[in-house]
């Protein structure tokens, strides 16, 4: 006799839409993907003269283009790829552990900075950035304005009663991803000519990693508000100080949505293009600036192009193949509840 | 003991050739140099930096960006003080941002001390317009740029009609071949193909269609602006005509133009799928590469075509041509050819080190030498179209590269027609030309072409950006700039 | 415990310094963070809002930035470039319509308000409030869907904002939902649908434009069967827009479909059964027992989503590149353009005015979804 029935199990035919939807689904994901798997394999005059779509049956495959890229461009594409690797699992650990342990705070402790405060700052700022735009070195101006901060601070900071809170401080931690690079690219440049570290890996590694620290803030902050404080505070009581706490018992249990964000950090940086493109030239050239290049003018060649994705996408998804079951149990509430 | 010694004699001197070896010109020298994405350009410069390697010793390093980077890319590198390009091959339009920018190298005192370069054989056109700013040469040509018209002459030759002498010409003949198959794969073809993609090329295709019905009195009297006062030459008759012919040329053409850009548009001509093109002089040796050429020995070129009815500058009006009004006329016709662009040209890094310099200048003067310059203009994947005299006088080298004698002295005749007339219509070379042409006049145009603005909105908003632009800049001195640049000093 | 006598500065050292830290762990935990986002984000910032209210320009050996105080915002707002950014409205006739229903409804609202004795702010204030941003966005978004006007830059990224998380959020959602019935196979589709998040936004553009080539794409015989085989969607703005939309779906409904699966996967099953027990059908069980558990989620996910989504900028570039004419020009692309040309005082103007927008969608957001969102749970 078979099990009783859950109310809820769906009928064959509910069963039949589902595999037919996520079918459906399948095909609208996968097709595209295909198709530039086929366009890596295929001729010029193939890909030109029209849609071909099996192998061996509409057109021969051929591997001029592996060969191309992997040979002719070997050695760009494998700095390009070795660049592209070290920038995006640097920036993602980095950027995982400063917005982990941001994240932690913003959920155990009380924030409260005073509103005046951070206007002085502000205009602090500014006063330092206008005085060295009007001339003056940068090492007075910045003494200047941090002069001025202390000074207000004293004085005109404790007027102001009113104080902002964790919320607060997370929106503007996640407000920093609103402005597009292409606008703070002309500063950005010239930051990093002034450190001497364009066209460099650091550069890239830093970037990434100030872009990339919000969305980690973000996703393991709503995560950190699920694991209850009581284990915690147990060892609190016991004596353990808060490092070792959050190292040793808050990290573990957090374990599945910390590779969850690594994972999404990871993709971020791997894929990104822009500030790539801003701030490195030959040297730390990465894989999505390849892709780009291989647009010319005289019609892209697609077949290269094709082959680049495929060389970029591989590692990425198999990453993500092994750590699939991490993703979805992990990444906004999770496996706390047992 | 014998054997010993031959071992040890072999051994000595495998040992040497190393150092034999190494005692190129610029031996231990790297440079960089920035171009664009290509293949165009790129992969002669690729091929000759290989070979330049051998020679000399020199290590060079091609980096690439897509065209419409280029520009800035040059720019922040070289007045940001980062430096990392010594030599760039660019358009030489940008000089007239680059030169006051102070970031070039003035190459006189190598030019006149280097024979090899064979300075005079290079068309005087190009001489003075491509390569001097300001009463010195800042870069050494190794293209030139002339827009002309192509045509299928097997196509023509069915129609019974004559290549075209005018715009209307033009249309005429696009609508009759509209919708023929002119390549035997059983589908319908183009009249008229034009690369109309936004950000890219396409702009300059709308200046070969304005010149002939702007300017008349000759290259001094300019196609852009009042030389009196710097007013856009935009809210007359004959703006509004060339844009009208512009669009009309949408009809017979595919129905992606809007996205097709130069590669494309060369693509479908040379598989034979159009019967007109506007386009450089790559079109030519295009058209004989076995490769990828369906319509070897069937292309020809002629100069643009132009107006018998041309702009009076006093009313705004378009008027029919007189001897006075067109003093250039061939035939009644106003013609213009439209040196678009200028011609790719290498400029050196001022502030790259000593032998930086030298190495990159020899580089150049390498590509430009005849003995590879020559070979490289008849190779369509190059980018490079004839520029030096030696080009147009040698048939044989077309001739040997696959040109039969008649096309070839077709395809160099409408070139060098372009190259001596009188009235030839000049880029526009003045600081921020980038802005007035590929911010304002490319946009516009894009969204006159999509249907978004209707004409008089269109020379509206050109007129207006460009006055902007030129007041930003200052009047006086875009005015000054634009009169240099057309020759004219000290009026 | 006894420090040992024979060391004692240094030992003392140390602790102190771990009883500080011990003490300032909050600082600790938070500081760097706000740190190294303060050093690379701020100084950048500031710099670009001067380069917003300068002009570029080249002399005597290098760049020259010379203040021009407003006039690169209006250029952009009331300019040569208003069209382009803002677009063109039709005609105004309705807009006396619009104005009359919405004071109608705000005088009804607010003096139902002031009858409940409510403070100033929510009698008087949120009602205006309220009020102006919804005139704002008829006139600047909605006007402009009728036919006649034209859009700017400013409308089309609205558009692919609210479009593109709408129906990625909805995909996402069945998807998710889809997935985690337990049948036998969701967990190859749960990967399956991981994979377009994987891939570089640029080469997602560049495998869109091969797809949607309307000579040598794969669909070119699906059009062709459907009877357009001679539709060009280059040459239709609303066309290339929605090229630009499947796009934007195809690569970023993963992301919500990963969140959207982590907080189903969570919730206890004992009382979705204990809810079907007691004869709630499948559309009730989701409303009133899942649903609350995929808030918080949502909302997180939407306010990513909508961020991210408004600086969109590589797929109408590669597939159209902003065409037909600025069609599908989103606000960062516009910025591009212009910065290609080192115009940067119009790009960073544009930042900044993009800026503007995004903090006011967000504050909103965060004042009136988030805290309902969070609070359910």
């Amino acid at each position: 006799m078979s099990r009783p029935r859950s109310p809820l199990a769906p009928s064959p035919w509910q069963v039949g839409l589902t595999y037919l939807a996520l079918g459906l689904a399948s095909v609208f994901v996968l097709f595209p993907l295909y198709w530039l798997i086929i366009t890596s394999f295929k001729l010029p005059v193939d890909v030109n003269s029209g849609p071909f779509y099996l192998p061996w049956v509409d057109f021969k495959p051929s591997l001029h283009a592996w060969e191309y890229v992997l040979g002719t461009l070997g050695p760009d594409v494998r700095r390009a790829y070795a660049n592209t690797a070290v920038v995006a699992l640097s920036s993602a650990l980095l950027a995982l552990f400063l917005g982990t342990s941001a994240a932690y705070a913003l959920t155990r402790f009380q924030y409260r900075p005073r509103v005046g405060a951070i206007v002085l700052f502000i205009a602090c700022l500014v006063l330092t950035v206008a005085l060295v735009a009007l001339g003056m070195p940068w090492l007075p101006a910045v003494g200047l304005g941090l002069a001025g901060l202390i000074l207000g601070l004293q004085t005109l900071g404790r007027r102001f009663k009113k104080h902002l809170g964790n919320d607060e401080i997370a929106l503007w931690l996640i407000s920093n991803r609103i402005l597009p690079p292409v606008v703070v690219v002309i500063p950005i440049y010239l930051l990093f000519q002034q450190l001497g570290l364009l066209d460099t890996r650091t550069a890239l590694i830093i970037s990434y990693t100030v872009i990339n620290v919000p969305i980690a803030v973000w996703l393991m902050r709503d995560y950190f508000q699920n694991i209850p404080h009581d284990i915690e505070e147990c060892a609190q009581i016991d004596g353990a100080s808060r490092y070792r706490i959050f190292w040793t018992i808050v990290l573990p249990l957090a374990a599945p949505g910390l590779v969850a964000t690594f994972l999404l950090l990871l993709v971020f940086a791997w894929n990104e293009y822009l500030l790539a493109l801003f701030l490195s030239k030959a040297n730390s050239q990465t894989m999505p600036l390849m892709v780009a290049a291989m647009s010319g003018t005289r019609g892209t060649e697609w077949w290269y192009m094709s082959v680049i994705i495929v060389l970029m996408i591989l590692p990425v998804v198999i990453l993500a193949l092994v750590l699939e079951r991490y993703i979805e149990r992990g990444l906004i509430v999770g496996a706390v509840k047992g | 003991m014998i054997p010993n010694l031959a071992k040890w004699l072999v051994f000595l001197v495998l040992l040497s050739l190393p150092a034999l070896a190494q005692s190129g010109r610029f031996q231990g020298v790297s440079i960089n140099v920035l171009t664009f994405t290509g293949p165009q350009i790129a992969e002669p410069l690729r091929r000759h930096a290989a070979a330049f390697e051998r020679a000399t010793g020199a290590k060079v390093n091609v980096t690439v960006v897509p065209f419409s980077d280029l520009y800035q890319q040059i720019l922040t590198d070289a007045t940001t003080g980062t430096n990392s390009y010594d030599a760039w091959i660019f358009a030489p339009q940008w000089m007239a941002d680059f030169a006051p920018a102070g970031i070039m190298e003035d190459l006189t005192a190598r030019v006149r001390a280097d024979n090899a370069i064979q300075w005079n054989d290079i068309a005087p056109f190009f001489r003075e317009f491509s390569a001097l700013y300001g009463g010195k040469i800042l870069t050494i040509p190794l293209d030139g740029d002339f827009q002309m018209v192509y045509y299928r002459t097997d196509v023509l030759r069915q129609l019974g009609l004559q290549p075209p002498q005018t715009w209307d010409d033009y249309l005429n003949i696009a609508q009759r071949a509209n919708g023929r198959d002119m390549n035997g794969d059983g589908r319908p073809d183009f009249g008229s193909c034009i690369a109309k993609k936004r950000n890219a090329q396409s702009y300059w295709m709308f200046m070969s269609i304005l010149g002939g019905y702007v300017q008349t009195q000759g290259t001094r009297q300019g196609a852009f602006f009042d030389t009196r006062n710097m007013q856009p030459l935009v809210k007359n008759q004959a703006f509004a005509e060339a844009l009208r012919v512009y669009k009309e040329t949408t009809r017979f053409g595919p129905p992606d133009e809007l996205n097709l850009d130069v590669g494309d548009t060369r693509g479908l001509f040379t598989s034979g799928r159009c019967a007109l093109s506007i386009d450089w002089g790559d079109i030519g040796p295009l058209s004989i590469d076995p490769q990828t050429s369906r319509v070897k020995d069937l292309v020809g070129a002629v100069i643009l075509p132009g107006s018998r009815r041309v702009l009076d500058r006093n009313t705004g009006n378009l008027v029919n041509c007189t001897a006075q009004l067109c003093p250039h006329a061939i035939n009644g016709v106003n013609r213009a050819p439209y040196a678009a662009f200028g011609g790719w040209s290498g400029g050196i890094n001022t502030k790259a080190a000593a032998n930086k310099k030298d190495a990159a200048y020899a580089l150049f003067s390498f590509m430009s030498q005849p003995a590879q310059s020559n070979k490289d203009v008849t190779i369509g994947i190059t980018g490079f179209n004839p520029y030096r005299i030696s080009q147009f006088r040698d048939i044989q080298t077309w001739v040997a590269a696959g040109f039969s004698e008649a096309g070839a002295r077709n395809y160099l005749n409408a070139i060098q027609q372009s190259l001596n007339s009188p009235n030839m219509v000049l880029d526009l070379r003045i600081p921020k030309a980038q802005q007035y042409q590929q911010v304002v006049l490319d946009r516009v145009l894009s969204e006159y072409l999509a249907g978004q603005l209707t004409i008089p909105q269109a020379q509206e908003q050109i007129h207006n950006g460009w006055e902007e632009i030129t007041n930003a800049e200052g009047r006086q001195k875009q005015l000054q700039a634009y009169l240099a640049s057309l020759g004219i000093t000290g009026r | 415990m006894k420090k040992p006598e024979n060391q004692p500065s240094q030992a003392g050292l140390w602790v102190r310094l771990v009883g500080w830290l011990e003490r300032n762990a909050a600082t600790a935990f938070l500081l760097p963070t706000v740190l190294v986002i303060l050093a690379f984000v701020l100084f950048p910032l500031v710099g670009s809002l001067y380069s917003s209210l300068a002009r570029l320009s080249f002399r005597d050996g290098g760049l020259e930035l010379s203040f021009v105080g407003l006039a690169n915002y209006r250029k952009l707002l009331l300019g040569s470039e208003q069209g382009h950014f803002l677009g063109h409205p039709g005609t105004t006739a309705w807009v006396l319509w619009v104005l009359v229903f919405t004071a109608i409804a705000l005088g009804v609202v607010m003096y139902r308000r002031w009858r409940a004795k409510r403070s100033l702010w929510v009698w008087l204030g949120q009602p205006l409030l309220g009020g102006l941003l919804l005139l704002a966005f008829t006139w600047l978004f909605l006007s402009r869907l009728l036919p006649g006007t034209r859009m700017g830059t400013l409308q089309t990224t609205l558009f692919y904002v609210i479009a593109g998380t709408t129906l990625q959020y909805l995909l996402g959602l069945g998807l998710a939902l889809l997935c985690a019935e337990r049948l036998p196979g969701t967990r190859f589709f749960r990967v399956l649908f991981i994979l377009p998040l994987a891939i570089t936004p640029i080469g997602v553009a560049y495998m869109f434009r091969m797809l949607t080539d309307t000579g040598k794409g794969p669909l070119v015989p699906l059009w062709e069967a459907l009877g357009l085989g001679g539709f060009s969607w280059v040459n239709d703005p609303w066309g290339a827009r929605l090229a630009v939309l499947i796009g934007d779906v195809w690569q970023w409904t993963p992301f919500a479909f990963i969140v959207l699966l982590a907080a189903l996967q969570s919730i206890p099953q004992e009382q979705v059964e204990a809810a079907a027990v007691d004869g709630a059908s499948r559309w009730q069980v989701f409303r009133h027992i899942i649903f609350p558990y995929l808030l918080p989620a949502s909302a997180t996910l939407v306010l990513i989503r909508l961020i991210e989504g408004f600086k969109i900028v590589d797929l109408p570039n590669i597939l159209t590149n902003g065409g037909p004419g600025t069609a599908t020009e989103s606000i960062t692309l516009h910025a591009y353009f212009a910065w290609r040309t080192l115009d940067i005082g119009t790009a960073a103007a544009l930042g900044f005015l993009l800026m503007v927008l995004v903090s006011l969608v967000t504050s909103l957001y965060a004042a009136w979804v988030l805290p309902r969102a969070r609070g359910q749970q």
